[in-house]
C-alpha cells in the first residue's frame, strides 16, 4: 500500500469498533462494520487529513465507497485535481 | 363526552403557519394547492464553503410588522415564527385573550434547535470579534422553551407551558401531548406545535457534513431523490375540548383523534420498520380506527434513500391491502424539511386537506424510486372526499410520532 492508502486505512481503523481486522484494498467497508454515519465521519477525517473536499452524498454515492480501494481511488483523483487547480490559485 | 374509554374528544379550532411558501395558514395552504416550490437558492446567509446552497427560507417576514409585542420583536426568529403562527391560530379560534381561565390552558411549543441563530452570532461575537460581552438577551433568545413562554405571556396561558425536543418529531410530540392533556381532562385548551429557524451558516455546515442534503431539492419517493432540503417555519394548532368548543359556538375545523409514539431504540440515523409501524398502529388504535378508515397520509417523506424506502415498507406493513388505495404525499417537496416544525406544518396541511377534500401533491416527482411503489400523488394534487388523515413524523434517533385527524363531523 502506498502513503495515501496507508493514511486512509489508519483513518478507517480509528473509526472501527474492532480495529485489528485485516484490511486490504479489496476489503468491503461493510465487512469492517462501517455504516453510513461512520462513513460521514470517515470522509470528514479524510478531508481534514488531506486538505481536500470530497463531494460525498450518503443518498447516492454509497457504491463509490464500497471498498477500501474505491475510497483510495476517489481520494487520489481529487488530490490530482486539487493539485492542478492549486497551481492557478 | 367520552369515546373509546379514553376520555374527551379534542377539537382543532385554530391553525397558524409560517413557511417558505406562505407566512399565514391561508397563504400557505393556497401555495400547497398550487404545488409551489419553496426550495430556492439561499439568500440570507453566506455561502462560502457551502456546496449545499438551497433551502426553504422564510423571506416574506418582517418582525416589526408581524410581531405584536416588543418582547417578541426582540426574540429569536424561531420564537417569532411560533408567536406569529400562534397568534394567527388563536385569532381563528376566536378565543378571547388573555384567556379568562388561563390555568386550564397549555402552551406546548417545541423546537429541534431553539434559538440557534442567536447562539451562533453570540459565539461569533465572543470568539471571532473578541467582544467583551454577548447581547444581554442571548440566553432568553436561545433557550428552547422561549417560544412556549412567549405564547403563554401573549395569550394569558397559565397551565402547562414547556417545549418538546425530538428533532423531526418535535411538533408531533407537542401536539400529541397537548391532545392527551385535553383528553384526560387536565386542561381545556392548548396552543401546540413547533417552530424552527435553523438555516444558519453553522447549521448548514453541520448538516452538509452529515451528507444527507440534496444539492438540488427535495424529491420524496422519486427516482431522482438524493437527499432532503432544510427549511424554516412554524406550524401551530389550537386544540380544545370538543364540548368546550361547541358550548362557545366555535368553528370546529377538524378533530384530533389519535396519537402514537414509539422509539426504534436501534440506531441514530438508520430507521427500522418496527418503530414507525407500531407508532402508526398505536395511533390508529388510539383513534379507534381501522387502516382502511384512513383516506390520506401525509408521509414523513424526507427524500433520503433510507427514509422513503423504510417508510413505504412500514406503511405496507400497517395498511396491508389498503396501502394501494391510500392517497399519500410528502408536502416536504414544497415547504421543505422544517425539522422540528415539520409535524406542525404538516398538521396544518392535514386539517386543510380534510376541510377542503383535497389531497396535496408530491411535487418534483420524475418516476417512482426503487421500492417506492405506492400512490404518492405525483405532481398534481387531487380532489377527494377525506374523512380521516394520518401524519407521520420520524426523527433522527429513531423517534416516531404519528397523529390521526378526523373531519370533526358527528
Amino acid at each position: 500500500m502506498d502513503d495515501v492508502a496507508e493514511k486512509i486505512v489508519a483513518i478507517l481503523r480509528k473509526n472501527m469498533r474492532n480495529p485489528d481486522k485485516e484490511i486490504t484494498l479489496e476489503t468491503k467497508l461493510s465487512d469492517l462494520e462501517i455504516e453510513s454515519l461512520d462513513l460521514a465521519v470517515i470522509v470528514f477525517d479524510i478531508e481534514d487529513t488531506f486538505g481536500i473536499q470530497i463531494p460525498y452524498n450518503a443518498n447516492e454515492d454509497v457504491q463509490d465507497f464500497a471498498t477500501v480501494g474505491s475510497v483510495v481511488e476517489r481520494v487520489k483523483s481529487i488530490l490530482a485535481g486539487s493539485h492542478a487547480s492549486g497551481a492557478a490559485a | 363526552m367520552y369515546v373509546n374509554g379514553k376520555g374527551r374528544r379534542v377539537a382543532i379550532t385554530g391553525l397558524g403557519a409560517v413557511t417558505s411558501i406562505g407566512t399565514t395558514a391561508e397563504t400557505f395552504w393556497s401555495a400547497i394547492k398550487r404545488g409551489e416550490n419553496g426550495i430556492r437558492p439561499l439568500k440570507s446567509l453566506p455561502l462560502q464553503d457551502l456546496y449545499i446552497t438551497v433551502g426553504g427560507e422564510v423571506l416574506d417576514f418582517d418582525p416589526r410588522e408581524r410581531c405584536r409585542t416588543k418582547a417578541l420583536q426582540l426574540a429569536d426568529r424561531y420564537s417569532q415564527y411560533a408567536g406569529v403562527a400562534a397568534a394567527e391560530a388563536m385569532a381563528q379560534s376566536r378565543l378571547e385573550t388573555p384567556l379568562a381561565n388561563g390555568e386550564r390552558a397549555a402552551s406546548i411549543i417545541g423546537s429541534g434547535a431553539g434559538g440557534l441563530a442567536t447562539l451562533e452570532s453570540a459565539y461569533e461575537d465572543l470568539f471571532i470579534h473578541k467582544k467583551k460581552a454577548t447581547h444581554p438577551l442571548t440566553l432568553l433568545r436561545t433557550i428552547g422553551s422561549s417560544a412556549a413562554a412567549h405564547v403563554s405571556i401573549e395569550h394569558g396561558i397559565k397551565g402547562p407551558v414547556f417545549g418538546t425536543v425530538s428533532a423531526c418529531s418535535t411538533a408531533a410530540h407537542a401536539i400529541g401531548l397537548a391532545f392527551q392533556l385535553i383528553r384526560g381532562g387536565a386542561i381545556d385548551i392548548a396552543v401546540a406545535g413547533a417552530s424552527e429557524a435553523a438555516l444558519t451558516y453553522g447549521s448548514m455546515r453541520a448538516w452538509q457534513a452529515m451528507r444527507v442534503l440534496s444539492p438540488q431539492g427535495c424529491f420524496p419517493f422519486s427516482r431522482r431523490r438524493n437527499g432532503t432540503s432544510l427549511a424554516e417555519g412554524a406550524g401551530i394548532l389550537v386544540l380544545e375540548d370538543m364540548e368546550h368548543a361547541r358550548n362557545r359556538g366555535a368553528d370546529v375545523l377538524a378533530e384530533l383523534k389519535g396519537f402514537g409514539m414509539t422509539s426504534d431504540s436501534a440506531d441514530m440515523v438508520n430507521p427500522n420498520i418496527e418503530g414507525p409501524s407500531s407508532a402508526m398502529q398505536i395511533a390508529l388504535d388510539d383513534a379507534g380506527l381501522a387502516p382502511s378508515d384512513i383516506d390520506y397520509l401525509n408521509a414523513h417523506g424526507t427524500a433520503t434513500t433510507a427514509n422513503d424506502i423504510n417508510e413505504t415498507r412500514a406503511i405496507k406493513r400497517v395498511f396491508g391491502k389498503h396501502a394501494e388505495n391510500l392517497s399519500i404525499s410528502s408536502t416536504k417537496s414544497m415547504h421543505g424539511h422544517c425539522l422540528g416544525a415539520g409535524g406542525g406544518v404538516e398538521a396544518v396541511v392535514c386539517v386543510q386537506a380534510l376541510r377542503e377534500g383535497f389531497v396535496p401533491a408530491t411535487i418534483g416527482f420524475d418516476e417512482p424510486g426503487d421500492e417506492c411503489d405506492l400512490d404518492y400523488t405525483p405532481n398534481e394534487g387531487r380532489n377527494k372526499k377525506l374523512v380521516h388523515a394520518m401524519s407521520n413524523s420520524f426523527a433522527f434517533g429513531g423517534l416516531n410520532a404519528v397523529l390521526v385527524f378526523g373531519s370533526g363531523a358527528g
